[in-house]
């Protein structure tokens, strides 16, 4: 985990308090899900395992870098992702 | 930070198909043609139909243009400078690519197959390596040099219609507002969220997106040209093959710019999810190859980055003209091998004409903006696609074709480099018996047949 935070650290970020661009649209289905690709798959480690019945993925949505694979990859078309809104998010400097 | 800010929150899910335009608020002015999306494509197709005499709108989401996406890259200059003259000269490139090699990996080796001359390094050159916030923000300034309005920090999220015809956009808080037009041009890149929700094109499948990272190691311009025996101000472009993948189909590459080497690494989004491997990790294993860590000992890692590519090709291509409204560039699925920014730069040329000249007849039916279609079809872009069309099909049903043959041929070189005490003749029969217990002999042939089949 070490060598990711060393990369994410790296990223500048503008986040938006007030609006959540990646939402899990009906949590009791992340139960159910066996392959769980979110968690693997995001190459900002937006997802986590939360071990909790009510919301069991966490979802670090300011520091998505907004290649949006969760929404293509998730099996029960369960993640809604929405570009952040204008002048919010990642900011890359160096192509 | 918010308590709560992690959990989800209960918002209306599914994406509206479509949107009538609110009659209730009027929008303040109508332009000719509103661009969404200030990359390649976007700010091409913004820049020749405002040098035409178009009112064009030019919206960004990005706080600038270029940060919002990422990847080493290098632009295609003679294609670049049939569209933009002499355009080396007007912004600050990277590297002029003197030498571009491949290299097929396994865990300890490579086999290289490299070009390196200096008849690449005249004017008007053939590749250049950009940083992409510098090469977007110039063609952005090109479009607005030319007349252009580029409206920065503005997220599009909606396609307005009245009945079939695409009137305008709606844009997100906090700018919140409406902008109508008559033509929207969608060029919002890899992940259309737009084009999706107006029902232009389908959900894009995890088979045909191909998600990479990249990493940016910055070290000094001396010390890089040392190391990949480069002259001054001069660079090169190195596709890498087989390990970098960890199995998979996909492929990694290295651009070096002035003062940094960008490595890229990506595969299918389908490729990832079944794998369970983290893009990240992939970067990792590359950085600690033996003979790709010296490279880059002593270099400081100053940015981590991943985007998605479309890569279905010609067969994954949504309907690009709509009534009043086209696709252009990534978002149209424009994506050609490793060639990207001059397909869209050209599409967004065609489709600035297609608008022109819908302009002048009046008409933004699809029977006139289909001219669009046409100026693609006779282009190279879909000539060209149209070649290609099976290759990812060719990556699908062979999914081991990029690891195997890159070991295959590592071992067969590894064989025949080292010298052995028997004969020669022995040494061919059992350089053949090793290679041949990788792969049936009948197995390789089957697969270099369909490889063929693809590539003529």
């Amino acid at each position: 985990m070490g060598q990711f935070e060393d990369k994410i650290n790296l990223l500048q970020f503008i986040p938006d308090e007030n609006n959540q661009h990646i939402v899990i649209i009906n949590e009791a289905e992340c139960q159910k899900c066996t392959s769980k690709p979110c968690l693997t798959i995001c190459p900002s480690v937006v997802f986590t395992w939360n071990n909790c019945d009510h919301h069991p993925v966490l979802v670090s949505y300011k520091q998505c870098i907004e290649c949006g694979a969760c929404r293509l990859i998730c099996p029960l078309e369960n993640i809604e992702f929405s570009f952040p809104n204008g002048g919010f998010g990642v900011i890359y400097h160096n192509g | 930070m918010l308590r709560h800010w992690y959990k989800a929150s209960s918002r209306p899910s599914l994406p509206n198909i479509s949107c009538q335009r609110p009659t209730d608020i009027p929008p303040v002015k109508k332009y000719d043609a509103i661009v969404v999306g200030a990359g390649p494509a976007g700010s091409s197709a913004a820049y020749f139909m405002a040098k035409q005499g178009m009112d064009v709108l030019l919206i960004e989401r990005g706080p600038y243009p270029g940060v919002k996406n990422c990847g080493g890259s290098s632009i295609i200059a003679e294609h670049t400078h049939k569209l933009f003259p002499n355009f080396w000269e007007e912004f600050e490139y990277e590297r002029i690519v003197t030498d571009q090699a491949y290299w097929w990996m396994t865990e300890d080796s490579i086999l290289t197959a490299r070009f390196q001359s200096m008849k690449l390094g005249a004017a008007p050159y053939n590749r250049l390596t950009v940083r992409r916030p510098k090469f977007y923000k110039w063609l952005a300034d090109k479009a607005v040099v030319a007349g252009a309005t580029l409206l920065l920090g503005h997220n599009v999220t909606q396609i307005l219609f009245d009945g079939e015809q695409a009137v305008g956009v709606r844009v997100s808080q906090p700018n919140d507002g409406f902008f109508a037009a008559d033509v929207i041009i969608l060029a919002d890149g890899a992940n259309s969220l737009l084009a999706e929700r107006a029902g232009f094109a389908q959900r894009v499948s995890p088979l045909d997106m191909a998600l990479y990272v990249k990493e940016t190691i910055a070290l000094p311009p001396a010390t890089i040209e040392e190391r990949f025996n480069l002259l001054p101000g001069y660079g090169a472009v190195i596709g890498l093959i087989g390990y970098p993948t960890a199995g998979f189909n996909g492929t990694g590459s290295i651009h070096i710019y002035k003062d940094a080497i960008n490595i890229n690494v990506g595969m299918a989004v389908n490729d990832f999810a079944k794998s369970g491997i983290k893009p990240y990790e992939l970067l990792e294993r590359i950085k600690k190859h033996p003979i790709i860590k010296p490279l880059l000992a002593n270099g400081e890692t100053i940015e981590y980055g991943g985007a998605m590519i479309p890569e279905g090709g010609y067969n994954a291509i949504p309907p690009l003209v709509h009534p009043g409204a086209m696709l252009i560039g990534d978002a149209a699925s424009l994506v050609n091998g490793v060639h990207g920014y001059n397909l869209a730069m050209w599409s967004g040329y065609y489709a600035a004409q297609a608008a022109y000249a819908a302009k002048r007849a009046r008409d933004f039916s699809i029977k006139r903006l289909s001219l669009y279609q046409t100026l693609l079809n006779d282009s190279f872009i879909m000539q060209d696609l149209k070649a290609n069309a099976g290759a990812a099909a060719l990556q699908r049903n062979i999914p081991y074709l990029f690891d195997l043959y890159s070991k295959m041929a590592n071992e067969a070189a590894y064989h025949s480099t080292k010298v052995y005490t028997m004969p020669k003749r022995a040494r061919r029969i059992f350089i053949y018996k090793k290679i041949t217990s990788m792969q049936p002999p009948l197995r390789i042939l089957a697969d270099a047949l369909r490889a063929i089949k693809v590539m003529i």
